[in-house]
């Protein structure tokens, strides 16, 4: 099925985590205590896989008949999925303990669905995101409730599979809709043909329900309804994976599928839907986190308000946009895996200490853990110099390129709403004095996932230059 | 040209030595305090060796260093100094070590993270001062918050919570849409230069080109964020909230260097990039700094709390500040230059007092003094020299820089009336008012409140410490040329700039 | 000598260092004493030897100027360290180092065994160095430190004793009071300045009055200029309006009132007024409003004085009243009559406030003049010298005040009419009056103060400066006799000072012609009343005291009126203290600050929250209403298309 020995190599890193699928099965078979080797098993496949894609971002190539690509901005985002999964699973090994869920499966899902990711960055046919699509989403369904006993997990895993499977709907019904106008699921031909098909009713229907379907992936505003719920109910490890991977995935999907479409003036449709729902998502998730009490359910509607930034980047329609897209993205997961990394750390069984007031006077016994938290939330509300910073910068500057100045001011104004419940974050921590001093198990492979990803915000706060020529190489 | 790395060795020492605190035991804190004071001494030395090899000849920005920072959008790594910032940076370098000594004893727990707080805003506030790329500006300018912001909220009073995030959002608002107003600057860039750039010296020569209208956009919005750090009336409100729930230390770095940063900005930015928009708007802007002046003055006249009238005087001195540069010329700027100098020594002496006094008696309402003249002769002094610099006495700093910045507004073409400075000179009087009135009711009178009977003189850290700044008061006021000399070359270019902003690009539209 | 002028300025200054900073550790009174007074006593010294070297010159070289350094150099600004030496500044530089070194020597005895006596002394020092700055100056922005640099020291030595009451308030607030109310004229000085600036382009003394004379300068800006500096001089020398401070300074011990409160510093404003004679010459109709002041405030303080029982509160209105002489000479363009009154009246006024020093000084501080009289048989010097120094200020011949006086008058009759002339001699009479009232009631009739009290001669480092100062008082006037008795050699003072306003008498020109006659007339009608009233006095106070209270009884609302000041300082509270303050406290800081702007802020974060609050309910947690709200989010999306196409 190879034409050459290169498309093998391009294809290597899907074919490598395929097998360790594969592999993991059997290591779940035979082992008894196949939790803690699938564990680190992972951890060092996704690293491998991540390595490999992140150097092969130069050959560029189509393979499998069309329906799929590799190199450029596909590997970055393979990396990204695989990278992301690692640092997920370093947090799990010790937080599954904890959360009374040592099941094998736990790590082979999270492979299935980093899987179903790279298919959705990958794919040159909409049939093709659409397979990544389900493998993702329904590997997810699972991991949501991967604790049977817990209700709450069981509750967000049925509404997480119940809405998702309506979004999912959509994207298929749009697909059939694109088909039908435009003869073709691969993207190319769509593209072509899209000058004389922009007039069509139908298409262009088709393409907003895709979009539409998407946007419930990337938990924009009005399709963000079940994020606090599932984001509070999953494990948080899994939330973590939900509110980055999952992310990214959806939008590599709308980036692969309409970025072609963006040079043939797809724009004109495309960005006023994305900029109404970008700033409605921007100040619906800022304004709501203000109230939130749980940590989780707040950096839920932190990553609603995020989608928004992210939806200005793709709104903008240029290059920079797709770039910066690609740059916040990663800084977003960074952030998202090391706040969701503390939160994991500081749960105590049973799911305790989910309260922001369980934050209260960190600083005194952990001065670490609250360092790192407060770093962190300077990073997501913008703040220099870390990354959250800069990613925020290049997406803005992408819209004023486009002259989308008002949609601009409008992300800053809502950032500046936002700083502050990210602020309250460190005034519990630091600002605040408490009785009860929480009890906390620093696990090794949790911290190094800390230090990790913090350490990279930082590096790419300050020297964001290398990392963006690799993504302006790609495009 | 080859680069100097002087400045950046000054901008990150401190930073850089801040880090090494982690690696002293918790429990050594006079080690902790040592060391953060030579680190800041070591800055402060550092300063004055850029400053004597300044050439104050040269209107030039002077020990540039320049590197590509950020390939993909051609930021540059870019500082460098005028007499005016270097001015501002031997304030902030000046004001540091004093700060790090007031507070010796005042802060008793978590001194390290402390000590390590006011290093890194050391290197926030220098840096601020010495950037010449606005990206690079703006990350100083922004990162500066982050520690400010711990500094009021760990160390701070009563509602130190609400102070810290009203302050941080404040300026937050206000420095993101200059933030945007960069970029924008930036992408235009594009068009006339070709690339984008955010390098100061380079837009300097396309933004006046920009139509009117733009200008007077992109000068408030650059304006705001400034305005709110000045605070320009009537963004002032944060001013009093932080000052008087900071602690000591923070409200000195806050008064004395922190709102010359909106100050300064104004002159560095605001005036050269957006002519057009200055000329236009000077008035505007004259009116809310003489508004400040005067309202800023009432409301100190009525304050109960000492610090919050000293927070109130702010108002009005940066006030007179405001209205020297925007009166654009030669007599007015440099008042204003010197004046944001007078009004860090004398503030900061000033908060520096009531420190003192706070830290015996834990009262800051001035109905529960009275009478301690006996008791502490040498504070009492001290206040009064303050306080009389504050009030602009002749031969005092304070004097120089209003006497200058009246004369200028009066004679400025721009504002072209007298009533900017026959309203502004009333600040003068007030300032008398509110502040005698101050120093009256806590030192004269008979000893009333017994709690006062056991209160001590300064001891010889805290004499220690106002002693340079009163030598520098009385330096300013008798010998001024020392400092406006160093300025001058710079003022006249930016005013040179604002009156014939180059033309070298033919003026496109966007 | 005159380039060793900058001594006279440093001298003060040095000492007031010395003893300032170790005066704490130095517990010999006399050390502190000697060192304090032999500063000024040098001063005085090169001063008087400057003044014969500059009589011994030829007129046209007799101007001399010293720089010391640049002070101020911005732009078009060039303001120097420099001082001048010339007719003007000689003359007012003897007397305030003069009579500034007397009062030093009188302060010895007279602050002895005062726990701040070295602070008094370093004070003392401090304000001579500020005067001298004043009067030395070649600049107005380095007489503007003067300027400020006396009216700092007259705030802290009217707050000398910090902790005592004063009437009804205290020391601190006369203090403050004072200084403030400086501000306020201060305010219009710096105003005139920058006036004077763009009009002329120099703040320099030489440029600006020579330029004053070529430059073709509207009549309306001169008229600006001299009123901004006018307002700076009714705060200085306690002019209508701004005379409400000089009353309470006498908060401040004896010696002050002396040397600050009535010889020196607060004819600053006189002083700054002649220098500027050119400026004020080319305005005219600012010209006649200070003169109708000066008259005014004469009058008015006059009478105030008239019914006062504080012995020192009648001297400072009687201050008041003598400064509004000086302004009248300035105003009817006789400066050379009011600098000769205002040398004087430094003599013989500082003489008063001495004498009544070493008065209260030996009645254990007492000030009411009720409690008083029959003093002459225990203090003989103290009275008579007293004595004199009302003889002075009543403008009985030969006394100095007499010629001063009289030649203001004669000037007032000359230039500006009858009327003026009227009113100058009323207050004359009332000034012999109220004079005489206070000498009577404490040296002659009976004693009526308590057994409790020792009256007793001062010692003799007090009483000899009141004897200088008497002969002064009586021969000071000499070198000012008018030509109509000393012939042709004209007035000596004016001779001398006429080179410095040669230019402004020049541009007024208004001497209609009068003789001899009517002068001498005038002058014989103006002495008799003085006389007069005088004898009135004596009968009143003296021969039937139920007379003065009758008098009182029947005109009780007028004698209330005038014990109450006219209210001034009540309407002063009531007009512009209490408004401001409440409009700062009310509106500005309560209502604007926290209601307003504050107020908006927290409205927009209430607003936030509220639709936090509100969108968070949509957050059922139904699954199936969660499905709906995304079905409204598609129709929507699919209805704008279908419109958009």
């Amino acid at each position: 099925m190879f034409y050459s020995i290169k498309e093998f190599i391009d294809f290597l890193p899907m074919i490598l985590v395929a097998s360790g699928i594969l592999l993991s099965i059997t290591i779940e078979l035979l082992s008894k205590r196949s939790v803690n080797i699938l564990g680190w098993f992972s951890v060092i496949l996704f690293f491998v896989v991540g390595i490999i894609s992140l150097s092969n971002t130069g050959s560029q190539s189509i393979i499998l008949q069309n329906m799929a690509a590799t190199g450029g901005y596909v590997n970055l985002f393979y990396a990204l999925f695989n990278f992301t999964g690692m640092l997920v699973c370093l947090l799990s090994i010790d937080y599954l303990n904890k959360y009374e869920a040592s099941f094998g499966e736990y790590y082979i899902l999270v492979q299935t669905s980093v899987l179903g990711m790279m298919l959705m960055a990958a794919a040159k046919d909409l049939f093709v995101i659409f397979l990544g699509l389900e493998l993702m989403s329904i590997s997810f369904y699972v991991l949501a409730g991967i604790n049977r006993k817990r209700h709450n997990a069981i509750e967000s895993a049925l509404k997480y599979f119940l809405l998702g499977a309506f979004a999912t709907g959509f994207i298929v019904y749009g697909i059939a809709l694109i088909y039908g106008t435009a003869q073709s699921t691969s993207i190319d031909i769509i593209a072509s043909k899209f000058i004389n098909l922009s007039s069509n009713i139908l298409f262009i229907t088709g393409i907003l329900l895709f979009l539409i379907g998407f946007s419930f992936k990337i938990a924009a505003f009005p399709f963000h309804m079940w994020v606090p719920d599932v984001y509070q109910g999953a494990p948080s490890t899994i939330s973590a994976l939900f509110s980055t991977a999952g992310k990214t995935a959806a939008f590599a999907a709308i980036i692969v599928s309409l970025f072609a479409l963006f040079s043939s003036g797809a724009s004109k449709i495309i960005t006023p839907y994305l900029s109404v729902i970008s700033i409605l998502s921007m100040f619906f998730g800022s304004i709501v986190a203000i109230s939130q009490t749980n940590i989780k359910r707040m950096l839920a509607y932190s990553s609603i308000s995020n989608a928004g930034y992210l939806l200005i980047g793709l709104a903008s329609a240029n290059t920079e946009g797709v770039a910066g897209v690609i740059f916040y993205l990663t800084a977003y997961s960074l952030m998202n895996i090391g706040t969701f990394g503390i939160v994991s750390i500081i749960e105590s069984k049973e799911e305790k200490n989910l309260e922001i007031n369980d934050y209260m006077g960190l600083s005194n016994k952990y001065p670490l853990l609250a360092a790192l938290l407060s770093l962190l939330m300077f990073s997501l509300a913008g703040i220099p110099p870390f990354a959250g910073f800069f990613g925020k910068y290049y997406i803005f500057m992408s819209a004023i390129k486009s002259d989308l100045t008002l949609l601009a001011i409008l992300g800053v104004i809502s950032s500046v709403i936002s700083v502050y419940f990210y602020l309250r974050i460190v005034v519990f921590m630091y600002f605040k004095e408490s009785q009860i001093q929480l009890e906390i198990k620093k696990s090794f492979s949790g911290m190094l996932a800390l230090f990790l990803s913090v350490l990279l915000i930082i590096v790419l706060g300050i020297f964001p230059g290398g990392f963006l020529n690799i993504i302006n190489s790609t495009l | 040209m080859e680069n100097n790395y002087l400045l950046t060795y000054l901008i990150f020492l401190p930073l850089i030595g801040s880090l090494f605190i982690f690696f002293i035991k918790n429990d050594k804190i006079s080690l902790v305090k040592y060391y953060g004071l030579f680190i800041s001494l070591i800055t402060f030395i550092l300063s004055l060796i850029i400053y004597l090899s300044f050439d104050s000849n040269s209107s030039d920005f002077q020990f540039i260093h320049k590197f590509k920072w950020i390939e993909g959008l051609n930021v540059y790594y870019f500082v460098g100094v005028d007499g005016i910032s270097l001015l501002l940076i031997l304030l902030t370098t000046f004001i540091t070590p004093i700060t790090l000594i007031s507070s010796w004893s005042s802060i008793e727990h978590k001194v390290k993270e402390f000590t390590f707080f006011m290093l890194v805003l050391e290197t926030g506030m220098i840096g601020v001062f010495a950037s010449l790329d606005l990206f690079l500006f703006y990350i100083f300018w922004e990162a500066m918050l982050i520690p400010m912001y711990f500094i009021i909220g760990i160390w701070g009073g009563y509602d130190k919570i609400y102070a810290a995030i009203k302050f941080f959002l404040y300026t937050m608002l206000g420095s993101l849409l200059m933030l945007v107003a960069i970029i924008w600057l930036a992408v235009y860039s594009i068009d006339i230069l070709g690339e984008f750039t955010t390098d100061f010296t380079q837009l300097l020569s396309i933004a006046p080109t920009i139509k009117r209208d733009l200008q007077i956009w992109m000068f408030l919005a650059f304006g705001l964020s400034f305005a709110i750090k000045v605070p320009l009336f009537p963004f002032h409100t944060w001013l009093p909230d932080a000052h008087v729930q900071a602690p000591t230390a923070g409200s000195v770095i806050l008064a004395g260097v922190l709102l010359k940063m909106g100050t300064y900005g104004l002159l560095r930015f605001n005036l050269p990039l957006f002519p057009d928009a200055t000329i236009i708007l000077a008035p505007y802007i004259s009116v809310l700094a003489v508004i400040g002046i005067i309202y800023g003055a009432l409301v100190a006249m009525v304050q109960t709390d000492m610090k919050k009238l000293v927070a109130y005087s702010s108002v009005s001195h940066l006030g007179f500040v405001v209205l020297g540069i925007f009166a654009i010329n030669t007599e007015s700027v440099q008042g204003a230059v010197i004046q944001m100098i007078n009004h860090g020594l004398s503030t900061g002496a000033l908060f520096l007092l009531v420190g003192v006094i706070y830290e015996r008696t834990h009262t800051r309402e001035i109905a529960d003094y009275g009478g301690i003249a006996k008791l502490v002769p040498f504070f009492s002094f001290s206040l009064l020299f303050a306080s009389l610099s504050s009030i602009g006495l002749p031969g005092l700093n304070g004097f120089v820089g209003e006497f200058l910045i009246l004369l200028g507004s009066f004679k400025s073409g721009v504002l072209n009336s007298w009533w900017f400075t026959i309203f502004a000179a009333t600040g003068v009087i007030f300032a008398a008012v509110y502040l005698l009135w101050m120093y009256q009711r806590v030192i004269f009178g008979e000893l009333k409140n017994s709690k006062l009977e056991k209160l001590y003189d300064m001891n010889s850290r805290e004499i220690l410490v106002m002693i340079p700044i009163f030598v520098f008061i009385v330096w300013i006021g008798i010998y001024p040329s020392t400092f406006l000399n160093l300025s001058e070359k710079a003022s006249k270019k930016i005013i040179y700039q604002v009156f014939n902003p180059t033309t070298t690009f033919t003026n496109k539209l966007k | 000598m005159r380039e060793l002028i900058y001594l006279t300025v440093f001298l003060p200054l040095l000492g007031f260092l010395i003893i300032g900073i170790f005066g704490s550790k130095i517990k010999s009174e006399k050390f502190i004493g000697t060192l304090g007074s032999s500063t000024i006593g040098i001063s005085f010294l090169i001063t008087l030897l400057a003044f014969f070297e500059t009589l011994s010159l030829p007129i046209e070289n007799r101007k001399f100027i010293i720089t010391l350094f640049t002070w101020l150099k911005v732009g078009g600004l060039d303001v120097r360290f420099s001082y001048l030496v010339d007719q003007l500044s000689l003359v007012m530089a003897l007397i305030v180092t003069g009579v500034g070194f007397i009062i030093h020597v009188y302060s010895i005895g007279y602050m002895h065994g005062d726990k701040g006596f070295w602070r008094f002394f370093a004070y003392l020092n401090l304000f001579i160095f500020a005067m001298m700055n004043l009067i030395l100056a070649d600049n107005f922005v380095l007489l503007f430190l003067g300027w400020e640099g006396v009216g700092l020291c007259s705030y802290l030595l009217i707050g000398f004793w910090y902790d005592r009451k004063f009437e009804n308030s205290t020391t601190a607030d006369a203090a403050k009071k004072a200084f403030i109310v400086n501000r306020i004229g201060d305010f219009g000085f710096l105003l005139g300045m920058f006036l004077i600036f763009l009009t002329f382009g120099s703040l320099n003394f030489e440029e600006v009055f020579s330029r004053a004379n070529i430059f073709s300068v509207s009549t309306a800006t001169f008229g600006f200029i001299a009123l901004f500096l006018f307002i700076g001089a009714t705060g200085k020398s306690a002019q209508i309006p701004l005379y409400v401070w000089l009353p309470d300074a006498m908060a401040g011990p004896t010696p002050v009132s002396a040397l600050i409160h009535a010889a020196t510093m607060v004819t600053a404003g006189v002083y700054m007024v002649a220098r500027c004679s050119i400026i004020f010459a080319s305005a005219p109709q600012i010209m006649m409003i200070i003169a109708i002041i000066g008259l005014f405030t004469a009058l008015f303080a006059a009478s105030i004085g008239l019914v006062q029982n504080d012995i020192k509160k009648v001297l400072a209105y009687s201050t008041v009243s003598q400064l509004g002489y000086m302004f009248l000479a300035m105003g009817v363009g006789a400066f050379t009559a009011g600098i000769f009154h205002l040398m004087t009246h430094a003599f013989f006024k500082a003489l008063l406030f001495l004498g009544a020093g070493s008065v209260i000084h030996s009645m254990h501080e007492e000030q009411d003049i009720q409690k008083y009289g029959g003093l002459k048989k225990y203090m003989p010097i103290t009275s008579i010298t007293f004595l004199i120094a009302a003889l002075a200020i009543s403008g009985i011949p030969p006394l100095s005040g007499f010629f001063s006086k009289d030649e203001i008058l004669w000037y007032s009759f000359t230039n500006n009419g009858f009327l003026f002339w009227l009113i100058g001699v009323l207050t004359a009479v009332l000034t012999a009056f109220y004079m005489f009232r206070l000498y009577f009631l404490t040296f002659e009739g009976q004693e009526r103060f308590g057994h409790d009290k020792h009256p007793h001669e001062s010692p003799k480092v007090m009483t000899y400066p009141l004897i200088i100062l008497a002969v002064l008082s009586v021969i000071g006037g000499f070198i000012g006799i008018p030509e109509v008795f000393s012939g042709e050699h004209g007035n000596q003072f004016h001779n001398w000072l006429s080179p410095i306003f040669v230019d402004a008498e020049r541009k007024l020109l208004k001497f209609g012609f009068h003789t001899h006659l009517e002068e001498i007339i005038l002058m014989v009608l103006s002495v008799i009343l003085a006389l007069g009233s005088i004898l009135f006095a004596r009968y009143v106070y003296l021969k039937s005291p139920q007379v003065a209270d009758n008098l009182s009884d029947k005109f009780s609302r007028v004698y209330k009126i005038l014990w109450n000041k006219y209210y001034v300082d009540e309407l002063y509270e009531k007009l512009f203290v209490n408004p401001v303050v409440n409009l700062s406290r009310n509106v500005f800081w309560k209502f604007t600050d926290g209601k307003i702007i504050d107020g908006l802020i927290h409205s927009i974060a209430k607003l936030i929250d509220l639709f936090a609050s509100i969108f968070r309910k949509f957050q059922t947690g139904l699954a199936q209403f969660y499905a709906l709200i995304m079905v409204f989010g598609i129709a929507i999306t699919l209805l704008w298309i279908i419109l958009s196409f």
